[in-house]
């Protein structure tokens, strides 16, 4: 229990508990009753990863990978973990009232966002792990979007959840990230 | 001293990449794309207007991306701890604020510079004679955009030394950017949110209509507001007590309510038609806007030609002349023809490289058969029209046989009207002279009230009356 408080504190868990937790009060008191809106669903989730992302690292990487524990492990529960999470508060705040995307469309989304956090943080160091959720989902919002199965695969986190290419990109993403984190860890 | 520490500033730090970021980022988008803005008469390098345009719409993600990096690079003295060392300095905060923002600026600005550079080349080496000096201002606001953008991000940023702030921001900036966009499907760009509230956002539409600019007033306000955001940005960065943080937040509030003072309340004073570049340019009985000047001596001839067969076939009441079409349409709405006038749209898949007798052959159909609705690349309303003018143009020009006027295609609708129109021609030949003219001029009159579904019917002899 003392590890796991420690831990936390050290990824600043506290900071990210709390931006996730305003940016669902945001929603919830800004978005009116509507109709399905993914877009809103995306930016929401991202938002979360991204928050979450920052733990992804602790304040000395060097001196952690000292430490004589199995980092493998821990490392890949934190990216299930903050998955979970960033899933689970905009569906917390869906079952408030708001409406924004279907459940499988959430799933999808936040296993794929999360992997890509995980990837960033793997490639780019902790700090820098939102950059890349961020970046595709700004190219998703407003870039062209290619036509045909390369579309799907480009623009999976707004595709229908019924296409495979779609789905297969989110979980490929979130498979790999999840390992190359694990294995890797963050970058120094 | 300053410019040797811009230098190291320049080298040692993230400061050019947003530049590279901006450069090539927008390049790859326009040149590994097959996309819209390399199509029709408002492509990004067709017109100077289209190509200011077409890169300052790409601040829909450039804007948030500077936003970005620079909360990236102000957070570099949170992030080194060494913010306490710094503050021993003797040197006033401001100036050791003013070499990084500097260094950001310079990278922007040149990044951005280089973007419009390339485009302009392009449209200085494409067929456009028309050179106005309007388009500046467009590309002036967005580099500021992007400076004031990155330096309001190093303010926040330093104000709130957070590994949170730059992703904060970013999305934050990104969700703006979304519920304020304007779209171009409309007569006029127009977001959801109120007009004056929209044009914050220093981004534009994609340009559709060629002729569209946007109108001083914008400049202004968004100029106003934008350096209010600098400042404000500026003042965060150096600021030191807490009570210069809070006065840092005045000139940014002051630059947005100047801007709603100036900002344009309806989208109609948004974006002005450029009069100078509508402005029509005739040669004899045919006329085009000054934009597409260059493209006035061959339609000249061919248009003469293609008025004297449509003067031969309809006798009296053959239009009399060719003209441009200059009414602004929203996507899929119907063009207004008239039994007077040619009209030509230069974004028509049939008329935008016609040249020689392809274009003659275009001018006829259009006077025969008009179509109502657009046949380009972001419609194809009057794809289905092609057909019947192909007919129509085959027996005007008493060709043996029926002369498609574009690929038939392997689209199954389209066959289907193929195959009817090659019927249609069938019995149109079989006719006797005198009723081959008055089907004629019924499937004209039908084309003139938009009856697009009943022209086939009516070439083949099949209307109900």
């Amino acid at each position: 229990m003392r590890w796991l408080i420690l831990y936390g504190r050290s990824r600043q868990v506290p900071a990210s508990a709390a931006a996730v937790a305003l940016v669902a009060l945001a929603v919830w008191t800004l978005h009116g009753p509507g109709p399905v809106d993914q877009a809103m669903a995306v930016l929401v989730l991202t938002a979360n990863v991204a928050a979450a992302s920052v733990g992804l690292g602790g304040w000395d990487v060097v001196l952690e990978r000292t430490a004589a524990i199995r980092w493998m492990p821990r490392r890949a529960a934190h990216v299930l973990l903050a998955g979970a999470c960033a899933g689970a508060a905009l569906l917390t705040v869906q079952a408030a009232g708001v409406q924004l995307a279907p459940t499988e469309v959430v799933v999808r989304d936040s296993a794929g966002l999360v992997g890509l956090a995980a990837l960033g943080a793997a490639l780019c160091g902790a700090q820098f792990a939102w950059t890349l959720p961020t970046g595709w989902l700004a190219f998703t919002l407003f870039g062209p979007p290619p036509g045909g199965t390369a579309g799907d695969v480009v623009m999976w986190m707004i595709s229908s959840p019924a296409t495979t290419a779609s789905t297969g990109t989110a979980w490929a993403l979130f498979a790999s990230g999840t390992v190359v984190y694990a294995i890797a860890g963050p970058r120094r | 001293m300053t410019g040797r520490v811009l230098r190291i500033e320049l080298k040692r730090s993230v400061a050019p990449w947003p530049g590279i970021v901006v450069l090539g980022g927008s390049l790859a988008i326009f040149c590994l794309y097959d996309g819209l803005w390399w199509r029709g008469t408002a492509g990004w390098t067709a017109q100077w207007t289209s190509m200011a345009l077409w890169t300052r719409s790409l601040l829909t993600f450039l804007w948030p991306l500077a936003v970005g990096t620079g909360a990236v690079y102000g957070l570099r003295e949170p992030r080194s701890r060494m913010a306490e060392l710094l503050t021993t300095v003797p040197r006033p905060a401001w100036r050791r604020a003013a070499l990084p923002a500097g260094a950001m600026a310079l990278a922007l600005a040149s990044g951005f510079g280089l973007l419009v550079l390339v485009g302009g080349v392009q449209v200085a080496l494409g067929r456009t004679t028309y050179t106005p000096l309007d388009w500046l201002p467009i590309s002036l606001v967005a580099a500021l955009a992007l400076v004031a953008g990155a330096v309001f991000g190093m303010g926040v940023a330093r104000a709130l030394p957070s590994v949170l702030t730059p992703p904060g921001l970013v999305l934050f900036f990104l969700m703006l950017t979304a519920l304020l966009q304007q779209n171009s499907d409309g007569t006029l760009p127009s977001s959801i949110a109120p007009n004056r509230l929209a044009q914050l956002l220093p981004v534009t539409a994609e340009p559709r209509e060629m002729l569209l600019t946007l109108s001083g007033s914008v400049h202004l306000g968004q100029t106003l507001w934008l350096l209010g955001l600098l400042a404000t940005g500026f003042a965060l960065l150096s600021a030191v007590t807490r009570r210069a943080r809070l006065l840092a937040v005045i000139p940014v509030l002051a630059g947005a309510a100047l801007a709603l003072l100036v900002l344009p309340a309806a989208a109609r004073d948004t974006y002005v038609v450029d009069k100078a570049a509508a402005a029509l340019v005739c040669d004899g009985p045919v006329c085009v806007t000054q934009a597409n000047r260059s493209r006035l001596p061959e339609l000249a001839r061919r248009g003469k030609e293609a008025l004297r067969v449509l003067h031969e076939v309809l006798g009296d009441k053959a239009p009399n002349a060719v003209r441009e079409d200059t009414r602004l349409r929203a996507i899929a709405d119907k063009r207004e023809p008239s039994g007077d006038v040619v009209l030509v749209d230069f974004d028509d898949r049939l008329l935008a490289d016609a040249t020689g007798e392809k274009l003659t052959r275009a001018l006829i159909a259009q006077g025969l058969a008009p179509s109502c609705y657009g046949n380009n690349d972001r419609e194809g309303g009057g794809r289905g029209n092609v057909p019947v003018q192909s007919v129509a143009v085959s027996w005007a020009l008493h060709d043996s046989r029926l002369q498609p006027l574009a690929e038939r295609g392997s689209d199954p609708y389209l066959r289907t009207i193929w195959l009817d129109a090659d019927v249609a021609w069938q019995r149109l030949t079989a006719l006797s002279p005198a009723e081959q003219r008055s089907r004629i001029a019924e499937l004209r009159t039908a084309g003139l009230s938009c009856a697009a579904d009943r022209q086939l019917a009516v070439l083949a002899g099949k209307a109900t009356r």
